[in-house]
């Protein structure tokens, strides 16, 4: 195996999965739970809910590697569609159960929204398509990234995001706009 | 207009689309764009694969190791039901001859002949018989005195309520015996724990599993009496104290009975 090509070991070990091999599981696990569990924190923003969306997201891995082929995905982005959605599920449960109260500010983000601060972003494993992408978002403005990449890892509309965030709804719409028009014309030239 | 004439505009809506920030009845009218013309179909999904890498490019944090211990027991449980699952088919297969007409007529038959053959053998053999009795009873009382008197029966199933354990309990001699009568068998790094669940308070430990078809272990008739429900738990090699209660999925379970006859 190369570690020059992550995506080869990850669909080998995913392979292996499939054959209910328990030590593939745990290579894999131990090759992506981190980036895997920094994913669903930054979704469910809880650690415990975090790692209960980490076990159940494993536990679909390993029953349904088998299907993995057929998505056509690079290994990680399939696993981190897996996580997101189990992810989607626990906030939603939880905003459910929290009907009636209103979020406070996510500290972190403000910070990141205020500041300008680069959100860190890490290319680690990531596969020629994600590569791209983050080629294309260190291009935008900190706070347009941010916000175009909550919008989809939490699956967040303008008018959620702007309350969320604590921004007006206009200034929400037009940093996704622009954020997207730009990724369009970068992710042009990569296709 | 013909959105698939327009490759910016397509873009830009695709990408929104697969974004998830476009909302209402622009989304509907997209997705019915999508259905009808299949550029449109392959722009959504494009974008889609492309946001798709956010979720790659997250940085990671390293979760709490006890997370790996979880998945693993929920993997194995996994396992552990599949091989059941796999030795049930087979023992379904091997029980065909049970089924077949041909073998029961020939049984019928050998066991009319063993009958009068019984008959014939028990006429000679009447005389003799007599003096053997007296000598044979005693003996069997001797025997008597000495078997187990089982006084509580449990069978323990999963939960798709097939045999794979049985107990039963013989207070005389204080010995809780148990059977394997499926096919269940866990990997080498895990024990089965037997729990008694008394009605009041939280499960007791009653003893590790060996490998061993049979097992016996000492139970007090005041640990057992009482107890309406046994369980075996999947556990790490060894069990785990009582105090804690069971740490791993609950493979079978079941009523303890108390024998009326």
């Amino acid at each position: 195996m190369s570690t020059l090509d992550p995506d080869r070991e990850l669909m080998e070990l995913l392979d292996r999965v499939a054959t209910q091999d328990d030590k593939a599981l745990k290579a894999l696990y131990d090759r992506t739970s981190s980036k895997l569990y920094g994913l669903a924190l930054r979704i469910v923003r809880e650690r415990d809910a975090a790692e209960d969306v980490l076990q159940e997201a494993f536990v679909s891995i390993w029953r349904g590697a088998g299907s993995y082929r057929a998505s056509l995905s690079p290994p990680l982005a399939w696993m981190g569609l897996i996580v997101r959605s189990r992810a989607l599920d626990a906030l939603r449960k939880r905003t459910a159960d929290r009907a009636g109260v209103t979020d406070e500010l996510d500290e972190l983000l403000a910070d990141t929204l205020e500041g300008d601060s680069p959100n860190p972003m890490d290319v680690n494993d990531a596969s020629q398509q994600a590569f791209a992408l983050h080629q294309c978002l260190t291009r935008l403005e900190a706070k347009q990234r941010e916000v175009v990449s909550l919008a989809y890892l939490r699956d967040q509309s303008h008018g959620e995001l702007a309350e969320q965030l604590q921004l007006p709804l206009g200034t929400v719409k037009t940093w996704i706009r622009r954020g997207l028009e730009q990724l369009r014309q970068c992710m042009a030239r990569y296709a | 207009m013909n959105i698939t004439q327009h490759p910016e505009l397509l873009q830009r809506l695709a990408a929104s689309y697969a974004l998830g920030t476009l909302r209402g009845g622009a989304r509907r009218r997209f997705e019915t764009l999508a259905r009808e013309h299949a550029a449109v179909r392959a722009a959504a999904l494009v974008w889609q694969t492309h946001w798709s890498g956010l979720a790659e490019l997250q940085p990671g944090t390293t979760p709490d190791p006890a997370v790996w211990l979880r998945i693993q027991n929920l993997v194995q449980a996994d396992q552990a039901q599949h091989r059941m699952e796999l030795a049930r088919a087979q023992a379904a297969s091997a029980s065909g001859w049970w089924r077949s007409l041909r073998w029961w007529r020939g049984a019928a038959a050998a066991g009319a002949l063993a009958t009068v053959a019984a008959v014939l053998v028990g006429w000679q053999a009447h005389g003799g018989l007599q003096a053997a009795t007296s000598a044979q009873i005693a003996a069997l009382q001797q025997q008597l005195q000495a078997t187990p008197q089982i006084q509580y029966v449990a069978v323990l199933a999963d939960d798709q309520a097939a045999a794979s354990m049985l107990v039963t309990f013989d207070p005389k001699n204080q010995k809780l015996v148990l059977q394997r009568v499926g096919g269940f068998q866990e990997g080498d790094d895990k024990s089965l724990q037997l729990w008694a669940l008394p009605p009041a308070g939280g499960p007791r430990s009653l003893g590790v599993l060996g490998q061993d078809k049979l097992l016996t272990l000492t139970a007090a008739e005041q640990e057992v009496k009482q107890v309406p429900t046994l369980a075996i738990s999947l556990e790490p090699k060894g069990g785990v104290p009582s105090e804690g209660g069971p740490t791993g999925p609950v493979l079978f379970k079941g009523a303890l009975i108390q024998r009326m006859l």
